[in-house]
């Protein structure tokens, strides 16, 4: 039986991946800053919290990483961890560098440190090629970072470039475009898009306010990219690879799908405000995922739209609930 | 009228003690942040220091780390400059690999916390700041020559670290309005280099040779191409960068390459030795015509876990939008560095033959 330990397990991807991997019949164990105080929701949401074993770990702390890949020996490694919102790393650079790129170097330490032959799979983010200018990214367009959030992840992406070359580990990057879920935390935009339509169709009578909706990105389903996650590690030989759907729509295209179906149009309900503008913000992001497919045989099922869709259509079958969403 | 004011990290080292030479000259008043330590750090700019008793000082130094945040704030706002001068580093390749963490903390995180030290206090739109960015970014380049315009593939923990620095400059200019800039400095070395690194090992090591100090000189990859200029040249580069109507990034290099073996010929011809190299890889040697004896060896010690086997960059952009030009040639430069060194070197065999004790400081 392999053992795969989760960094970040708490959060939406690293749901989705334990499932998949108890599923594959793993061992899973996971980590998070303290696994007493963290939020499981999402674990419990999907019914798999029980099967799992879970670990504190600071990952700006060299030997908390050390002790729990001592303590788990893995087989394979999911870093999934560190500060994920690209708007927050405006207010806290700091941090985010810290989570990112300092986590990553320890990680990839530890790795090397112990010197046993455990796969590393890393969370890279789309966001590291900033404004490609409409082009579709691949694996060989240069990076352009745009944000603190951005250029952290960027550092963790050659990180683990330079280790896989320095020091022959099985380690790779995922560069995974926007993947969303019902698990996505509310302050995430499709998320806020999505409780709102389902409010309003309840008849909460609101107004969102969104930031620029011209914004383009290419979103697709989370459960799906876990999957080719596992592949990646999978493979004869570590290599990075892009994880996108192909297709790319605007914010509004987005909106507009979303509210459509809970029955309503989208611009009776939406006020754009600047204030919610980003400092430097892409206005397009596209991918080229041909790559992920030749090598892991791995296609996204789901386009931006369906995603919309799929969001709203699981937001109206919840509960009634309050608005707790700011 | 009020003289210009400019802050310097890393003013003890290389560039440091060249840029606040020059800054001097231009009339500013320079503030250079030191890091303490037990042994004296301040040789390179022992010549430019006032004593703190004196008034009107041009030049202050300042303890301070790039690792502690409260620090830098609080000179910062002591120093209110027009300009600041990023030049602080761990900036030893190979030392990355052994220290990867420190080096990310200082190179990288350093970095922001300067950038968000001016932002803090205010100074966005008044201080202007020079990153001192590298050709080590190139790594394993995609394209020779290297621009403004080649992605980057970082080769080592700080390479990665000073891409981090690269971009998050780049992007405190595009989100909050800064006159930031990047100088993607290729190899500039002089006199003042660090023993450590390769040109300065060489051109030191060969003096003691000459002199009988020292036996022979062991290297890492002989077949390492680089861009080699003159410190004191790019300097003015960035001080240049930052007296422009826009901020903007530079590539800053001569165009000319030449390999580590190269250097250590020019080195050797300088002092009058006549250096054959034979063998390959590891096996590789260069021995003295004249006596047989093997001067310089491979030692695969200095090897790193990856190489950056080439570097040439292209100053097409400095040359056209700045009128920057690289004035001291290679063999110029390999010709004051070993004049340097021979002097140490006589030094050190004159003190040795009275008696005194002296240090070999080998690594």
């Amino acid at each position: 039986m392999k053992t795969a330990l989760i960094f970040g397990i708490s959060g939406q991807d690293g749901a989705y991946l334990a499932r998949l991997l108890l599923e594959k019949g793993y061992r899973v164990a996971g980590t998070s800053r303290d696994a007493q105080m963290v939020s499981l929701r999402n674990l419990d949401t999907l019914g798999i919290r029980d099967r799992l074993t879970l670990h504190s770990v600071t990952l700006t702390d060299f030997r908390s990483v050390l002790t729990v890949l001592t303590k788990v020996a893995p087989d394979e490694i999911y870093h999934l961890a560190g500060q994920s919102s690209v708007g927050l790393s405006f207010e806290q650079p700091v941090e985010t560098f810290m989570s990112i790129g300092v986590g990553t170097l320890n990680l990839l330490e530890a790795v090397r440190f112990l010197g046993a032959p455990v796969r590393l799979y890393n969370a890279s983010s789309s966001d590291c090629f900033g404004d490609t200018g409409g082009a579709p990214a691949t694996e060989r367009t240069p990076f352009a970072p745009r944000s603190p959030y951005a250029v952290a992840k960027a550092a963790a992406h050659f990180e683990v470039a330079n280790y896989r070359e320095a020091y022959a580990l099985y380690a790779c990057s995922g560069i995974l475009f926007n993947h969303e879920s019902p698990l996505r935390p509310a302050r995430f935009v499709t998320r806020k898009i999505v409780t709102a339509a389902a409010r309003i169709a309840a008849g909460s009578g609101e107004r969102l306010r969104l930031g620029n909706i011209e914004v383009a990105r290419d979103w697709g389903w989370a459960p799906e990219y876990v999957e080719a996650m596992w592949a990646m590690l999978q493979q004869d030989a570590p290599e990075d690879l892009v994880i996108a759907t192909g297709a790319t729509i605007t914010l509004a295209e987005f909106t507009a799908q979303a509210f459509a179906a809970a029955g309503l149009d989208w611009s009776d309900h939406v006020d754009v405000d600047k204030s919610l503008f980003r400092p430097a913000d892409i206005a397009v992001s596209r991918a080229n995922p041909a790559r992920a497919d030749d090598r892991l045989g791995w296609k996204a099922v789901m386009h931006p739209a369906d995603v919309a869709r799929a969001m709203v259509e699981h937001e109206m079958r919840q509960p009634p609930r309050e608005n707790i969403v700011s | 009228m009020k003289s210009k004011v400019a802050l310097i990290t890393g003013i003890t080292g290389q560039d440091g003690a060249y840029l606040a030479e020059l800054l001097l000259q231009k009339g500013y008043e320079v503030h250079g942040i030191k890091r303490r330590a037990s042994l004296f750090n301040t040789q390179r700019i022992d010549h430019l220091y006032r004593d703190p008793h004196e008034t009107d000082r041009k030049l202050v130094l300042h303890y301070g780390d790039l690792s502690d945040s409260t620090n830098l704030i609080r000179i910062v706002q002591e120093v209110r400059p027009d300009e600041v001068y990023n030049l602080a580093a761990q900036s030893h390749v190979k030392v990355s690999f052994e220290s990867p963490e420190y080096t990310a903390d200082v190179d990288a995180l350093g970095t922001l916390r300067i950038l968000e030290a001016i932002r803090i206090l205010g100074l966005a739109k008044h201080t202007r700041f020079y990153q001192a960015s590298t050709s080590e970014l190139f790594g394993k380049v995609q394209e020779t020559p290297q621009t403004e315009t080649t992605p980057f593939y970082p080769r080592s923990p700080y390479a990665v670290a000073k891409l981090y620095a690269y971009w998050i400059t780049v992007n405190y200019r595009e989100a909050y309005g800064m006159y930031a800039c990047n100088g993607i400095l290729f190899n500039h070395e002089s006199p003042l280099r660090g023993e450590t690194f390769v040109t300065r090992k060489i051109t030191r090591a060969m003096a003691r040779i000459k002199l009988g100090l020292q036996d022979c000189l062991y290297l890492g990859n002989l077949s390492a191409l680089r861009d080699w200029g003159h410190a004191r040249d790019y300097v003015e580069m960035q001080w240049l960068m930052l007296q422009q109507d826009a901020p903007d990034d530079f590539v800053i290099a001569t165009g000319k390459q030449y390999s580590v073996r190269d250097f250590v010929r020019m080195t050797a011809d300088e002092l009058g030795i006549k250096l054959r190299f034979q063998g390959e890889g590891e096996q590789e040697k260069g021995i003295d015509v004249d006596t047989g004896k093997c001067l310089v060896a491979v030692d695969p010690r200095y090897f790193r876990p990856t190489e950056v086997e080439t570097l040439l960059g292209d100053p097409t952009k400095a040359r056209e939008k700045l009128g920057w030009r690289p004035r001291i040639t290679l063999e110029q430069m390999v010709a004051e560095m070993v004049r340097a060194d021979l002097s140490e070197a006589e030094r050190d065999s004159l003190c040795m033959k009275h008696g005194f004790n002296v240090f070999d400081y080998n690594e």
